[in-house]
C-alpha cells in the first residue's frame, strides 16, 4: 500500500525537480533579477554607473511604481460609477391607471345612524366655544345601544379651550375649569393667535397612567375641530365591517355620469371599485384587472379618458372635509394609489385637463446604488397587495411597528395578518399609543427610514394641469338637462352645475422618455485602463507582476527560511555537540562567528564564492588564465564549501 | 558525517579572513564608484545604450548598423509607429480637452428640508392709507380715461373738493404727468415717431405714451395695442415715481399677518410668529416668507397633503388700488432659502373660494465647474456686482445689472430693484427724462446689448421646485356655515363676499424621494493617462522610464562632448609635453575612471571579486595600471 504512493511522491520528484531560487542571497536575488526582467528601470539601478546616477535610477523605478499603485487605485475606486443615458421613444403607451374618489367618502344621509352622537357633540362645541349653532337643526335623535356606549368616549377625549397659555382648560361638557398637566404637543411660546389665548385642542391620556398626557392645541378653531372630529370618527368607522362601509359609500353610478376614453364610449364596467379607509369608494379606470390594459394610439386630449363626475355636495359630512370635489391619481397598474398623499383634487363646475407626460427610470442596483429592485430582499412585509415602493414600506413598517407596540392596527393603513383596527372600545389606549408612536415615526426612531430602500424602476406620470369653466353660460342649460335625464330615476331633481366636475386625462404626446443608468466601466476597460498604466510608467505586464511576485515574495521568502533553517541547525548542532563535551577550541571561533555581523550575513560563502567560481572564465579579458592562480585561491574555496553543501544535502 | 563537520569547522579561521577581506574589498569597490562617472568616448556610450536600453523599435535602428538594409527596414517601421501613436494621442488629447461629462441620475431619499414659501397680498399698499398719495394721479386718469374712452370711473368723492383745491397748490405732479400723456393716435401718425415696441395689432389705433429725452429732442412712442395694457403701465409709471418721492415709504404698509393669514399649519402643527419673515414688495404687497431663517428649518417627514404647509388666507379685495390691482387672491412662489422670491418670475397665483394644493416635486442639478461647462460656484467670479443681500442666482445678477447699468447710464435706480451704494431712486422730479433712458435701456436689455444675459453665469448648483397643482372648492356648501363662523369670531373677519373673501393653500411635496442630476468627468487624467499608455505600449513597448533613458543619453552624450572638448582644449594648451597618456590626473573626474575605461564590461558581477592584484599582474600592460593603483 505505502508503495504506489511512493512511487509517485518519487516520480514527481524526478520529473518535476524543486529548485531553490536563482542566487543564494538576497542581494544577489534582486541584481539577477533586475538584470534578467522586462520591467524598466530596474536593469538601469543594476547596470548604471556612479552613485548619483544609481541613486536616481532607484528613485524613478520606485515613483514609477508609486504612480502605477496610486492610478490603479484610483481606477479601481471609480469602477462602480454609472452613466446614465435617455432614450425618448415614439410608440403606443400603454394607459396609465386612473383612480378617482370623491372629496367625501361615504354619504352623509347614510352615515347620519353612526355618527349622529358625534355630530351632536360637535355641535354642541361650536356653539359652547363660538356660539355657533345652526339655525336648522336637524339632529336626529335615534339614540340607540352603540352610540349610548361612544357617548362615554367623546367625554373621555373632549374638546377643551384653553387659557392662561395652556395652564387651564374649559371641559366642554361640564363647561368645569380644570388644570392641564402633561408634556404639550405642537404648541410654541408664540403662535399665531397668541394675543386671544384661546386655543382650543385636545388631551390624550395614556389610560394606564393619567398624567401622562400629551396636548393638542390649534391656532385655528377649524382645524381643531376637524382634527377632533376626524379623531372621533376614525373610532366609528373601525367598528363598521367593510362590507357596510362599502355600501355607504358611492357606487359607480353614483359617481360616474359619462365616460369617453380614446373616442369610444365606456361605462362603469371599465372600472375597479377599491376601498379606501378615508377616500371611501373609489375607481379605478384601466386597471388591468381583467388581464387588458387600454393604450391610446394618439396624443391629445381627444383620445384620453373623459369623464364627468358627480359630486353631491349636499350629502358632504360638514365637519369631516371642508372642500368639495374630488381627487384622482394617476398610477401604474401595479402600484398602489396613495391618494389621500399625492391626489390632485379637481374642482366642481370646472373642466379640469391633465395631459401627461411619461417618464420611465431604471436605476443600476447593487454596487451601484443602494437599491431594491422586487423589495424582497427588505424586511418588512409588503402589507398591501401591489408591487414594492417606498411609500408601501413606510406605511407597512409603521403598521407592523403599530400593531407591536399598540395591540391593533391604525385605521388609515391596511390590516396585517391577525390584527384588527383600533377603536376605543376594545384598545382605549390605542390614540395616545399612535400619537406617541407617530411622533417616533417622524423623528425616525422607529427605524422604518432606515430599513426601507428606494426601488430601483420607477415610472413617472408628469401631470399639468388646467381648467376652465364648465359649464358654459349658452351650454349649461341644456347639458344639465340632459344629464339630469341620464341620471334617470336615481335622482329626482334637477342637477346643479356645482354638483359635476368635467375632467379629462390624457397623453400630451406619445413620447416615451426612458432614463436608464449604465454602468460607465466594464471589467475589459478596467484591465485595458490598468494595462495602459502599468505599460506607460514601467511597461509591465501581468506576466511581469507574476514576476515579480515569484521574486520578491516566494524567493526571496525561501531564501530568508533557509537561511533560518540553517541558522536553526547549526544552533542544534553546537548544543549537540557541547552536551557531549567537546572541546571549547571549537566553540571559540563559532562565536567569534557570531558576533561579526558581517559574516553572519555572509552565513554561505561557500556558496557565494562557488557561483562566483565559473564566472571569470567569462570574463572575455583573461586570455590564458594562470593555472597556479586559481588553485592557491579558489580551490581552497572550493573545499572549504564542498562539505557543507554536502551536510545541506544529507539532511 | 564527524568527518565532514571536522573539515567544514576546522578553516574557520581562514573563512573569517576571507570575509573580511571581501568586506574591504567591497568596501573599496563602493570608493572607487564616483557620485557620478562618465563614459569615455561616444562608441561606448551607445555601446553601453544599446546594450541596456529598453525601447524596443530604436535598438533595432540605433544597434543594428551594420545591416543596411535591415537599418533602412526599421527605420520605416519606426516612423510609422511614430506616426500612429501620435495620431492616436493626438484623438484622445482632442477627446480630453473636450472635457466630456457622465449625466449622473441619482435619486435621494434623505429627509426633505422644505423649501421658503412666500406669499404675497396682491396688493402694495391699503388704498385708504395711500389715497392722499395718489389722489391727483388718479383724478388725472379719471380725466384720461373719459377723454379717451368716455368712460367716468366711479372713484370714491369723498374729497374731491379739497382735492381740486390742493391740486391747484401742487401742480408739480400734473405738470411731470402731462409730459408723459396718455395718447391714442393712429398708426399713421406716427410716422415722426420712432416706435420702440413691435406693432402687433391689426387695429388702427394703438394706445400708449410720449418719452422724451431730456431737452425734448428725441421722443419715442411706448405704444401698447390694448388701451388695458397701456392705461396699466401708464399708471404704474407715474405710481412708481410717486412712490420714489415719498421719503418713508416703508412706514405706509403695515404688515398685518393676522389679517392676511388665518390659520397656518405646517406637518399637522401650528405655525410659529419665528416662521415667517416680512418684507414689501412696491407690487405684490406685503409678502410673507415662511421657513426663511435658516436656524430651524421645517422638514418633510413624508410626502402628502398633511405633511406639508396649509394656509387660510384671505382675499378679500375691498381696499386695492382700483387701476394697480387687477387681479385677486394671493400670489405663491415657492423657492430656495436665501434666495430672494422674484414673485413675477416663479409665482403662482392662488384663487379665492377655492382650496389649491400644490405637489412639489423637487429636483437638483449640479454642473461641474470650471472647464467642463459655464457655470459659476458662488458667483464671485461674475463681473456684477451682486445688490442683494442673498446669495447668487441667475435672476439677481441680471436685475443687479440691469440696475447697475440704469445707475450708470440714467443717473438713478429703478425703484423695483435694490439701491446701490450712493444712487437713489428715479423720480421724475429729479430726473426729468429717467422714463425715456429707462424705457430705452430696457429695449436694450432685452436685445441683450448690455451683455448681462451673457455676463451672468449659470449657478453650478441649482435646485428647482416642479409645481402642480389640484383645485377644489373652498369650503363646500354643508361645511361654509360653520367654518365662516369661526373665522370671523377668531380673527375678526368680516364676512362681506364670503366665499370670495378666503382661499385655502396646500404645499407639499409630492414623493419622498428628490432627483438629483449631476455630472461627473467622462475622461479624467488617470484614464488619459491609461490610454496614453496603451498606445505607447502597442506601439512602442516603452514606457516613460524608457524616456528617462533616453534623457540620460542626451544628458550623457552633453556631458562628454563638453569633457571630451575640455580635454582636447587642454592638451591643445599642454602641447609641449605630448605623453600618450596626457590626462587624466589633472581631471579630477576622470582620475578614478581613466585606467578601467578600456573595458565596458567592468560593471558585470564578477567585477566585484576578481580585480585581485595577482591576477593583474599577468597582465602584459599591467605595469602602468599597477602604478597608478599603488599611488591612490
Amino acid at each position: 500500500a505505502m508503495a504506489p504512493g511512493k512511487k509517485i511522491t518519487a516520480r514527481i520528484k524526478r520529473t518535476l525537480p524543486v529548485k531553490g531560487p536563482q542566487a543564494p542571497t538576497l542581494s544577489e536575488l534582486m541584481r539577477w533579477y533586475c538584470l534578467n526582467t522586462n520591467t524598466h528601470g530596474c536593469r538601469r539601478i543594476v547596470v548604471s554607473r556612479g552613485r548619483l546616477r544609481r541613486f536616481i535610477w532607484i528613485l524613478l523605478t520606485l515613483s514609477a511604481v508609486g504612480l502605477i499603485l496610486w492610478q490603479c487605485a484610483e481606477l479601481l475606486l471609480n469602477y462602480y460609477s454609472a452613466s446614465v443615458s435617455v432614450t425618448v421613444q415614439f410608440q403606443k403607451l400603454p394607459f396609465p391607471a386612473v383612480t378617482i374618489c370623491n372629496i367625501n367618502p361615504y354619504k352623509y344621509s347614510s352615515m347620519k345612524d353612526y355618527l349622529s352622537e358625534l355630530d351632536k357633540e360637535t355641535k354642541k362645541a361650536l356653539e359652547t366655544f363660538y356660539g355657533f349653532s345652526e339655525g336648522k337643526s336637524k339632529v336626529r335623535r335615534s339614540v340607540n345601544e352603540w352610540n349610548s356606549t361612544g357617548n362615554d368616549f367623546f367625554k373621555q377625549i373632549p374638546l377643551l379651550k384653553f387659557e392662561d397659555f395652556s395652564k387651564t382648560a374649559t371641559d366642554l361638557h361640564s363647561g368645569q375649569k380644570r388644570k392641564i398637566e402633561g408634556s404639550v404637543f405642537h404648541k410654541d411660546s408664540s403662535i399665531v393667535n397668541s394675543g386671544d389665548s384661546n386655543d382650543i385642542g385636545f388631551q390624550l391620556c395614556d389610560a394606564n397612567n393619567s398624567s401622562d398626557c400629551a396636548l393638542y392645541t390649534f391656532s385655528s378653531g377649524v382645524n381643531a375641530i376637524q382634527e377632533w372630529y376626524k379623531l372621533h370618527y376614525m373610532n366609528i368607522m373601525a367598528q363598521i365591517p367593510l362590507e357596510t362601509k362599502e355600501k355607504l359609500s358611492y357606487s359607480a353610478d353614483d359617481l360616474l355620469l359619462t365616460c369617453f376614453f380614446d373616442g369610444l364610449s365606456c361605462d362603469k364596467r371599465h372600472f375597479t371599485r377599491f376601498h379606501h379607509p378615508l377616500h371611501g369608494n373609489c375607481y379605478t379606470f384601466n386597471s388591468g384587472e381583467n388581464g387588458t390594459i387600454l393604450s391610446t394610439s394618439t396624443g391629445g386630449s381627444e383620445y384620453g379618458l373623459q369623464v364627468v363626475l358627480y359630486i353631491d355636495e349636499a350629502d358632504y359630512n360638514p365637519f369631516l372635509v371642508t372642500s368639495t370635489g374630488a381627487k384622482i391619481i394617476v398610477h401604474d397598474q401595479n402600484e398602489y394609489p396613495f391618494i389621500e398623499d399625492i391626489g390632485t383634487e379637481i374642482e366642481t363646475a370646472v373642466a379640469t385637463s391633465i395631459g401627461m407626460h411619461f417618464t420611465r427610470s431604471r436605476k443600476l442596483s447593487k454596487p451601484y446604488s443602494d437599491c431594491t429592485e422586487t423589495g424582497a430582499d427588505i424586511p418588512v412585509e409588503n402589507l398591501y397587495n401591489k408591487s414594492y415602493s417606498l411609500q408601501i414600506c413606510l406605511h407597512s413598517c409603521f403598521q407592523k411597528a403599530m400593531v407591536d407596540s399598540c395591540g391593533c392596527a391604525q385605521y388609515a393603513q391596511p390590516l396585517p395578518a391577525g390584527a384588527e383596527y383600533c377603536n376605543y372600545k376594545k384598545n382605549p389606549n390605542w390614540m395616545y399609543c399612535y400619537y406617541r408612536l407617530h411622533e417616533k415615526f417622524v423623528k425616525e426612531q422607529l427605524g422604518c427610514q432606515q430599513i426601507c430602500k428606494d426601488a430601483c424602476s420607477f415610472k413617472e406620470w408628469a401631470l399639468t394641469t388646467s381648467i376652465a369653466q364648465w359649464p358654459s353660460t349658452a351650454s349649461e342649460d341644456w347639458m344639465l338637462r340632459v344629464l339630469s335625464w341620464d341620471k334617470g330615476q336615481k335622482i329626482n331633481k334637477k342637477l346643479n352645475k356645482t354638483d359635476l366636475a368635467n375632467l379629462m386625462v390624457f397623453y400630451k404626446d406619445l413620447n416615451e422618455r426612458f432614463i436608464s443608468e449604465n454602468p460607465a466601466n466594464t471589467l475589459v476597460i478596467l484591465l485595458s485602463n490598468f494595462g495602459g498604466q502599468l505599460g506607460l510608467w514601467m511597461s509591465c505586464s501581468v506576466v511581469c507582476v507574476i514576476e515579480i511576485v515569484e521574486v520578491f515574495f516566494i524567493d526571496s521568502l525561501s531564501i530568508v527560511m533557509r537561511r533560518q533553517w540553517q541558522k536553526a541547525k547549526k544552533w542544534w548542532n553546537d548544543r549537540k555537540r557541547d552536551r557531549s563535551g567537546k572541546g571549547p577550541q571549537a566553540g571559540d571561533p563559532e562565536r567569534q562567528g557570531h558576533d561579526n555581523p558581517v559574516c553572519i550575513d555572509e552565513d554561505l560563502p561557500t556558496f557565494n564564492t562557488a557561483l562566483r567560481l565559473p564566472l571569470p572564465q567569462d570574463n572575455p579579458l583573461p586570455r590564458t588564465p594562470p593555472p597556479n592562480y586559481s588553485t592557491l585561491r579558489l580551490e581552497t574555496a572550493f573545499t572549504e564549501q564542498l562539505p557543507d553543501t554536502l551536510e545541506v544535502g544529507q539532511h | 558525517q564527524g568527518g565532514s563537520v571536522k573539515t567544514g569547522k576546522m578553516p574557520e579561521g581562514e573563512k573569517m579572513r576571507q570575509c573580511k577581506q571581501e568586506e574591504q574589498q567591497q568596501q573599496k569597490e563602493e570608493e572607487r564608484e564616483g557620485l557620478i562617472e562618465f563614459y569615455g568616448s561616444y562608441q561606448e556610450l551607445f555601446q553601453f545604450f544599446c546594450s541596456n536600453t529598453t525601447i524596443h523599435g530604436a535598438i533595432r535602428l540605433v544597434c543594428s548598423k551594420k545591416n543596411k538594409m535591415k537599418t533602412a527596414f526599421w527605420s520605416v517601421l519606426f516612423f510609422l509607429t511614430f506616426g500612429l501613436m501620435y495620431w492616436q494621442f493626438g484623438i484622445l488629447y482632442r477627446e480630453y480637452f473636450s472635457y466630456p461629462v457622465n449625466l449622473n441620475l441619482n435619486l435621494n431619499s434623505d429627509r426633505l428640508t422644505f423649501p421658503a414659501v412666500t406669499l404675497c397680498t396682491l396688493n402694495p399698499y391699503r388704498y385708504s392709507a395711500i389715497r392722499k398719495k395718489l389722489d391727483e394721479l388718479d383724478q388725472i386718469t379719471h380725466q384720461t380715461l373719459l377723454d379717451l374712452y368716455d368712460y367716468n370711473m366711479s372713484l370714491a368723492r369723498s374729497d374731491w373738493a379739497s382735492l381740486s383745491a390742493r391740486k391747484r397748490s401742487s401742480r408739480s405732479l400734473l405738470h411731470h404727468v402731462q409730459r408723459h400723456p396718455l395718447r391714442r393716435q393712429k398708426r399713421d401718425n406716427f410716422v415722426n415717431l420712432p416706435e420702440n415696441s413691435p406693432s402687433v395689432d391689426k387695429n388702427d389705433w394703438k394706445i400708449g405714451f410720449v418719452l422724451c429725452s431730456e431737452n425734448n429732442k428725441h421722443c419715442f412712442h411706448q405704444a401698447y395695442s390694448s388701451g388695458v395694457d397701456a392705461v396699466r403701465e401708464w399708471y404704474s409709471f407715474h405710481y412708481i415715481n410717486i412712490l420714489a418721492q415719498v421719503p418713508d415709504a416703508k412706514a405706509l404698509d403695515e404688515s398685518d399677518f393676522e389679517n392676511f393669514i388665518y390659520s397656518c399649519r405646517f406637518n399637522e402643527a401650528t405655525c410659529d410668529k419665528a416662521n415667517y419673515t416680512h418684507f414689501h414688495h412696491p407690487l405684490y404687497g406685503n409678502c410673507y416668507t415662511f421657513n426663511d431663517n435658516s436656524s430651524s428649518l421645517w422638514t418633510s417627514s413624508l410626502p402628502g397633503i398633511n405633511n406639508g404647509l396649509s394656509l387660510v388666507v384671505r382675499t378679500e379685495q375691498n381696499d386695492f388700488i382700483p387701476l394697480l390691482s387687477t387681479v385677486t387672491g394671493a400670489r405663491v412662489m415657492v423657492h430656495d432659502q436665501n434666495e430672494p422670491a422674484f414673485m413675477d418670475d416663479g409665482g403662482f397665483n392662488v384663487r379665492p373660494g377655492i382650496e389649491t394644493s400644490i405637489s412639489m416635486r423637487k429636483e437638483m442639478t449640479v454642473r461641474l465647474g470650471g472647464s467642463y461647462s459655464d457655470c459659476t460656484e458662488d458667483g464671485s467670479d461674475v463681473p456684477v456686482q451682486n445688490l442683494y443681500s442673498s446669495r447668487y442666482t441667475e435672476q439677481v445678477c441680471i436685475r443687479s445689472c440691469f440696475q447697475l447699468n440704469m445707475v450708470e447710464r440714467c443717473g438713478c435706480a429703478y425703484y423695483f430693484y435694490p439701491l446701490p451704494a450712493g444712487a437713489e431712486y428715479c423720480d421724475y422730479t429729479k430726473h426729468i427724462a429717467w422714463g425715456y433712458c429707462y424705457y430705452k435701456l430696457l429695449a436694450e436689455f432685452k436685445a441683450d446689448v448690455l451683455g448681462c444675459f451673457h455676463k451672468c453665469r449659470k449657478p453650478c448648483k441649482m435646485t428647482e421646485y416642479q409645481l402642480s397643482a389640484g383645485y377644489s372648492r373652498w369650503p363646500s356648501a354643508v361645511s361654509e356655515d360653520w367654518v365662516f363662523y369661526i373665522l370671523s369670531q377668531q380673527n375678526k373677519y368680516n364676512i362681506t363676499s364670503k366665499r370670495n373673501g378666503v382661499a385655502k393653500v396646500n404645499i407639499f411635496f409630492e414623493e419622498w424621494n428628490y432627483k438629483t442630476n449631476g455630472e461627473s468627468p467622462a475622461f479624467t487624467v488617470v484614464t488619459l493617462l491609461s490610454q496614453l499608455g496603451n498606445q505607447w505600449s502597442l506601439w512602442f513597448g516603452s514606457s516613460v522610464l524608457s524616456v528617462m533613458e533616453l534623457a540620460e543619453l542626451i544628458l550623457d552624450f552633453i556631458a562628454i562632448t563638453f569633457i571630451l572638448a575640455f580635454r582636447w582644449f587642454r592638451s591643445r594648451q599642454q602641447l609641449p609635453p605630448p605623453g600618450p597618456p596626457p590626462n587624466s590626473h589633472a581631471n579630477t573626474a576622470f582620475q578614478d575612471e581613466a585606467p578601467s575605461l578600456g573595458t565596458p564590461h567592468r560593471f558585470t558581477v564578477e567585477a566585484v571579486v576578481t580585480t585581485l592584484p595577482s591576477y593583474n599582474s599577468l597582465e602584459p600592460r599591467g605595469q602602468s595600471r599597477d602604478g597608478e593603483v599603488g599611488h591612490e
